[in-house]
């Protein structure tokens, strides 16, 4: 195999961003017709950067591409995909207000100003190519109507819409659930038996060892090294993306959870279109405890969270914490009273993209005295703030000025993460914390949130990652329609038991 | 490093808009030609007027004091996420409070600052409109812009007017005029208080709580809530210090300007600065130190326009299609930007 030459060859890869930030420092990967390649590294080692240089986003500061052992240069994303190559982004990037078939079919109205959508044929098309892979989208729906793993499959048709034969993915299985990973993996193999060539970046590693062929690991720009996969162990390829071995594990003492510091009495929430999203959930959440949130994304989780960190009305029911009513109050008055909220939405709610590492370092506690200076902001005083974040949380970024949007996926959510613990809270919203974050990240990010816990503070963990809240809870809830179909302890509950409660069966009620 | 990141992250718009001025001067010098003027000598007299002479740029700076004022309106509008053109309207009120006022007490203070309050009281209206029942500021301010025109109008007409010069209102008092800052020029204090008031709006937008709060909730509304910010409350906020710069201008001009110190007849003296300030604020990034040089370069124009039409016989209009055309090259990359946002969000 090694032998034939690769459909594609990107040849001493170097990027430098305008702001001096060295992305790339010379990377080559090869990539073989009809193997699926797995493109690993921390976050901010470039990977991203990388496939956007090789989707024609991103001029190369020096270095070639080669398709088919022909030298190309792309000078944007429709020229990649007239080349057949196609990708499908971290953060997605449809029309929320078109449905499928429109998103798809977008850009390819063909030319000229008399040129017609010829609709019908292009739904007919669409339809074959879903049933050939047994992955169906609803094409008349508004994009912005649908969970989230849906409108991934939706960018990933529209790539193959294009007849695209070299698929990217970009963490393409961070915002899904375990079944919808599974699903995602079925065409991913179908493709690869239709001859498709695949590169696929994930930070976990276990998907990594399931679905490629070989793997290439990126460290601060470099090629560490490339693997098959069915020579390579998780250890090994978690030592080649840090550089020194890493353990996987969490250290979680028992320990007594002491008095209730927040509590949800029969709340209901309704959703964007007037649904009953939350329906008479009660729980409550102890100090020196983690409770965990399970269950598939689009149950309801998203506006329990924001009904109670205030930025959702309550219909009816009461929020408590630490024993004082907090229904319907502003999120500011929660914040003083020692909330914290890592929210699930990183881009839209959690940060200001435009805005610099420093100022988004102190959104939520900008108020704070020690931000201030007479009726100034103190901004020396921020600086060393957003400079401990950086550093207590190895969040790579270009320095304390450069806009946010200009760090890595991972690493924005580390500086989400590091700000609201930095906020000294006790009681901690975590919803969806590692997503997106590499490896030794995740562990650092979970770790953290033990050390709340045992520091005796509340944390109040949502996540989709089914085994994050196996690994984190003391007790976990499932959620099902905006009701808990059980609580319980995960170390009491087999998987099948918890499969059954997020499938909407209710477990036994435990203490 | 630190210094040469933040020089770094103001070289793009700087250059865009010095683009944008050459663009400007290059394609008005082909419409010149065209026209049947000589460029060349139009931008001489162009340049003369404005800037060659001691009166030349006291006029030019005379000019740009109110734009750089309305400019600041729109501004910081932009910044909080709000399209606040009732800055045209406000200046009405702030010259005839200023006129009022200064009419019971003499004092250049008292005028400005009434020009202040009034322009602040003016914006209550379209912020609480847009905050509480969803109306779209830029319907709300045309509309204000009117009702202030006439409600300025009648004042002008029916009550406040000159008994011995029907086409003016009161005249400023003496002792309330802003003293000129050159004798026998119209260059005077207004154009101080211009200047501070962009340095003052600088620091509030960026240095203060109140303007990171600003900046936030027109960056990204929704993070600016979770982040504990109203931003209601910053609406009401950015319309009030908008229509505090905005009747400032309005003040400014009337007791700044010699002769008349007063409103001429149709508002006609205290007329347009309003929808030139956007333009203005489009050249100058809204950034009120941006803003600073756009309204020079705007008021340059503006003074040497005249000697332009007197010695090189071209007509004034041909100043606003040049103005227009340094819109334009300013303007588009902006609005692309804007119209590409929707299919590009949040990238990584
Ligand atoms: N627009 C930009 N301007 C400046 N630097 C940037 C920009 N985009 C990315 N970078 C920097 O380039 C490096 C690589 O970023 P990239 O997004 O490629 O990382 P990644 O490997 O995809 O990480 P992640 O796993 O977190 O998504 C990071 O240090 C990042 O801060
Ligand atoms: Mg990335």
């Amino acid at each position: 195999m090694e032998e034939q030459t690769p459909v594609l060859e990107m040849r001493d890869i170097v990027k430098v961003y305008p702001d001096g930030t060295k992305a790339l420092k010379g990377v080559t990967i090869k990539v073989y017709e009809g193997e699926i390649l797995g493109l690993l590294g921390e976050n901010g080692a470039g990977k991203t950067t990388l496939m956007k240089i090789l989707f024609g986003m991103l001029k190369p500061t020096r270095g070639k591409i080669f398709l088919r052992g022909k030298e190309v240069r792309f000078k944007s994303p429709a020229d990649a995909i007239a080349n057949g190559i196609g990708m499908v982004h971290q953060h997605f990037t449809l029309v929320e207000v078109f449905n499928a078939l429109e998103n798809i079919i977008l850009g390819m109205e063909g030319h000229g100003l008399l040129s017609k959508i010829d609709v019908e044929n292009a739904r007919k098309k669409l339809q074959k190519l879903m049933d050939e892979l047994n992955f169906q989208v609803p094409l008349d729906v508004p994009v912005e109507n649908l969970p989230v793993g849906v409108q991934q499959r939706i960018e990933i048709l529209k790539m193959l819409y294009r007849d695209v034969d070299i698929l990217i993915l970009d963490e393409p299985t961070a915002v899904l659930t375990p079944i919808e990973v599974r699903e995602l993996f079925a065409v991913l193999r179908k493709l690869k038996e239709q001859g498709k060539t695949i590169i696929f970046i994930s930070h976990k590693l276990n998907e990594v060892m399931e679905i490629t062929d070989r793997v290439t690991v990126i460290r601060k720009g470099e090629v560490v090294g490339t693997v098959k996969t069915s020579e390579a162990t998780p250890q090994l390829l978690a030592r080649m993306m840090v550089g020194r071995d890493v353990v996987l594990r969490i250290e979680k003492p028992p320990k007594e959870p002491g008095e209730v510091i927040f509590r949800v009495e029969d709340l209901w929430v309704k959703g964007d279109r007037g649904e009953d999203a939350v329906r008479g959930l009660t729980f409550e959440v102890r100090a020196g405890e983690i409770f965990g949130i399970a269950g598939v994304e689009g149950n309801g989780q998203s506006e329990l969270i924001e009904a109670i960190a205030g930025l959702r009305k309550v219909e009816k029911g009461k929020v408590y914490l630490k024993g004082v009513d907090i229904t319907g109050k502003r999120p500011r008055e929660l914040y003083d009273m020692g909330m914290a909220h890592i929210p699930e939405d990183r881009t839209h709610m959690g940060l200001i993209l435009e805005m610099s590492v420093m100022e988004n370092s102190i959104l939520g506690m900008h108020w704070r005295k020690e931000f201030s200076k007479g009726f100034l902001l103190d901004w020396n005083k921020v600086e060393e703030h957003a400079k401990r974040l950086i550093e207590e949380f190895e969040v790579s970024a270009p320095g304390t000025k450069a806009p946010v949007k200009s760090l890595s996926g991972g690493n924005q959510q580390k500086l989400i993460v590091a700000r609201e613990v930095s906020k000294r809270p006790d009681f901690i919203i975590a919803a969806q914390p590692t997503r997106g974050v590499d490896v030794a990240s995740t562990e650092y990010i979970r770790n953290y949130l033990v050390k709340l816990r045992n520091e005796n503070k509340a944390v109040l963990l949502v996540s989709a990652d089914l085994d994050e809240v196996l690994q984190l809870s003391d007790r976990m809830a499932i959620m099902y329609e905006g009701q808990f179909m059980g609580i319980v302890k995960p170390d009491e509950v087999t998987e099948e038991q918890i499969g059954l409660m997020m499938g909407g069966v209710k477990g036994e009620p435990q203490k | 490093m630190n210094l040469k990141n933040e020089l770094r992250g103001y070289a793009k718009p700087v250059a865009e808009s010095v683009l944008a001025i050459l663009i400007g001067v290059l394609v008005g010098a082909l419409v010149l030609w065209f026209s049947g003027y000589s460029p060349l000598e139009a931008y001489y007299w162009l340049i003369v007027g404005s800037l060659a002479s001691t009166d030349g740029i006291a006029e030019t700076l005379a000019k740009s004091a109110p734009l750089i004022l309305t400019a600041i309106t729109f501004a910081i509008g932009a910044r909080t996420g709000l399209f606040n053109v009732g800055a045209e309207g406000t200046v009405y009120f702030g010259a005839m409070a200023a006129i009022i006022v200064t009419q019971y007490l003499q004092n250049p203070i008292a005028g400005l600052l009434a020009g202040l309050l009034i322009g602040a009281l003016w914006a209550l209206p379209a912020a609480v409109l847009k905050v509480y029942r969803g109306v779209h500021e830029v319907i709300s301010t045309i509309m204000f812009n009117w009702i202030a025109f006439f409600l300025v109008s009648w004042l002008a007409v029916s009550v406040y007017y000159n008994p011995k010069d029907p086409n003016s209102t009161l005249p400023i008092p003496p002792s309330a005029r802003l003293p000129l800052l050159i004798k026998g020029t119209s260059l005077s204090w207004a154009f101080i208080v211009a200047i501070l008031s962009a340095i003052i709006v600088f620091i509030v937008m960026w240095h203060t709580k109140l303007g990171y709060e600003l900046r936030t909730s027109g960056q990204n509304p929704r993070a600016a809530e979770y982040g504990g910010i109203n931003p209601k409350r910053s609406a009401i906020w950015s319309f009030v210090i908008g229509g505090m710069t905005a009747g400032l201008a309005g003040a400014g001009l009337v007791m700044g300007t010699p002769p008349s110190y007063a409103i001429t007849q149709g508002l006609a003296n205290v007329h347009g600065y309003g929808f030139d300030g956007i333009g203005v604020s489009l050249v100058g990034r809204n950034h009120p130190l941006g803003i600073i040089f756009a309204g020079i370069l705007f008021g340059a124009l503006s003074a040497g326009a005249t000697a332009m039409q007197q010695h090189a016989h071209v007509p004034l209009e041909m100043i606003k299609v040049i103005e227009g055309i340094i819109i334009i090259a300013v303007a588009v990359p902006g609005l692309l930007d804007l119209f590409a946002r929707p299919f590009r969000r949040g990238e990584a």
